[in-house]
């Protein structure tokens, strides 16, 4: 089965082939590095950081793209809001509206920093089949309880979204409308969600048996293998770690 | 009630994982002493799925609608697991839908996880009034996620205007603190009336579901 996030995993670029574990702690260091700016002048070096490593990965902007659409909507109404509630150093004015400075450069900054954080997030976790990242993140620590929810929680998610879907088909052909608030309409919206949780339980213990007859937790080393460093994941690795520290460095001293 | 990539600054974030570290430990030392958790995690993985597709249910509030959290109901069902759930449920949106962050992961854990546990404990106390008695289930679901939302409300509010890198009027931050939990309080009664109804669904159809999974 193929996901949404692993849609564009098999493609061949040197993120791709980067040592999955090596590639999580450089992009999160990366990540971090970029949530410490706040000068304004580090922003277009933060910018093209990103679209270097982007371009890099091979990844389709189409697929970028349709993934900052739905957070950008929240950004925007930061950034609409800021210029007109903060600050007092007036740069013109919009009617009875005075647009300040600090709001501008506050807008500026929080909408740079989400783009290119969200973007290396996307790319992270889009260059490798996320059973990849979360062995990967299983061999530096993460515990296997957490490890294995994931796994399952993303491999039945769509599975459980299309009880989600048939369900709210069968309402709407025996005519539920979901305009109008009533309370028999939340009751209904209520039981539909409890309908779901109730054969999802009955699916786990289906689920449960059928992954202990194949084995289940006999062997909790088999997360901890497979990966193999070679001299240019590490090169890579002190290369991103070189660039978050230069980012630090000029943050802190200017 | 997901703070995004870029809003806080590094410290905020990185106290965010210092905090949901530990609190992560805790929810899985307490499942582990439970037992072997095993049998358990299929279940809360799948549960966890299932909530992430239940908080899709748009609820009609005229003129626009709602989508739930549902942290209340997942404290309230989940137990312990429920920290765990909401960590995965948070980097899951976070990788796929770019809602949330990885970076302010760890804040949005301690904002929406912890108060699910405080829901644990709440709904918990309907034991008062008999396993099987559906008018305590349901006050006690009411209570459970009204606190929840109302303390992540609380949590969201206050790291929101706080830690955002502008210079604020401190009436305009008032106004702001204000207008933002005000708008959240209605949602705080509907999560709450929507688990109440959940949870006495369940203890009708399902009621070992009510007691731990």
């Amino acid at each position: 089965m193929k996901f949404v996030l692993d849609q564009h995993a098999h493609l061949n670029s040197p993120i791709h082939r980067w040592d999955p574990r090596f590639k999580l702690i450089g992009f999160i260091l990366l990540i971090f590095a970029f949530s410490f700016v706040s000068h304004l002048y580090l922003l277009p070096a933060m910018a093209a950081v990103t679209i270097t490593i982007f371009a890099i990965s091979r990844i389709p902007i189409s697929f970028i793209l349709a993934r900052l659409r739905y957070p950008s909507f929240f950004l925007f109404i930061v950034v609409i809001m800021l210029p007109f509630i903060s600050g007092s150093d007036v740069l013109f004015n919009i009617g009875i509206l005075d647009v300040n400075k600090e709001g501008c450069e506050a807008a500026l900054l929080i909408s740079v920093r989400f783009f290119c954080i969200l973007t290396l997030g996307l790319i992270l976790f889009s260059t490798a089949p996320l059973i990849i990242s979360i062995k990967a993140m299983r061999s530096l620590g993460l515990p296997s309880i957490l490890a294995d929810m994931t796994l399952l929680t993303f491999r039945y998610l769509f599975e459980i979204g299309n009880y989600l879907h048939q369900m709210e088909t069968a309402l709407r052909l025996r005519g539920f409308k979901a305009r109008r608030f009533s309370r028999r309409g939340f009751n209904t919206l209520a039981w539909l969600g409890g309908s779901i949780l109730v054969r999802t339980y009955e699916r786990s213990e289906w689920i449960y048996k059928a992954m202990i007859i194949r084995g289940y937790g006999r062997d909790t080393k088999m997360a901890q293998v497979g990966f193999q460093a070679a001299t240019r994941d590490i090169l890579a690795l002190g290369l991103l770690v070189l660039l978050a520290t230069g980012f630090v460095v000029v943050q802190v001293l200017t | 009630m997901h703070i995004p990539d870029g809003y806080l600054p590094t410290a905020v974030c990185a106290a965010g994982y210092a905090i949901a570290v530990p609190v992560t430990a805790f929810a899985l030392y307490k499942i582990r002493k439970e037992g072997d958790p095993r049998e358990k995690i299929p279940k809360a993985s799948l549960l966890t799925a299932a909530f992430f597709v239940a908080s899709w249910i748009h609820i009609p509030v005229p003129p626009t609608s709602v989508h739930l959290i549902l942290s209340g109901l997942m404290g309230s069902i989940l137990g312990y697991f429920a920290f765990p759930a909401i960590l995965i449920g948070l980097f899951l949106q976070a990788v796929m839908f770019g809602h949330g962050g990885l970076s302010t992961l760890g804040v949005n854990a301690i904002v929406i996880g912890l108060p699910a546990l405080v829901a644990y404990h709440i709904f918990r106390l309907r034991t008062l009034f008999g396993e099987a008695n559906r008018t305590g289930t349901g006050i006690f679901g009411f209570l459970a996620s009204l606190c929840a939302i109302g303390i992540s409300t609380g949590l969201f509010v206050v790291l929101l205007i706080n830690f955002i890198p502008a210079d604020m009027d401190a009436d305009d931050e008032r106004n702001a603190i204000l207008a933002l939990a005000l708008g959240h309080v209605p949602l705080m009664f509907i999560e709450g009336a929507f688990t109440a109804f959940v949870t006495m669904f369940l203890l009708r159809v399902r009621p070992q579901m009510l007691i731990g999974i």
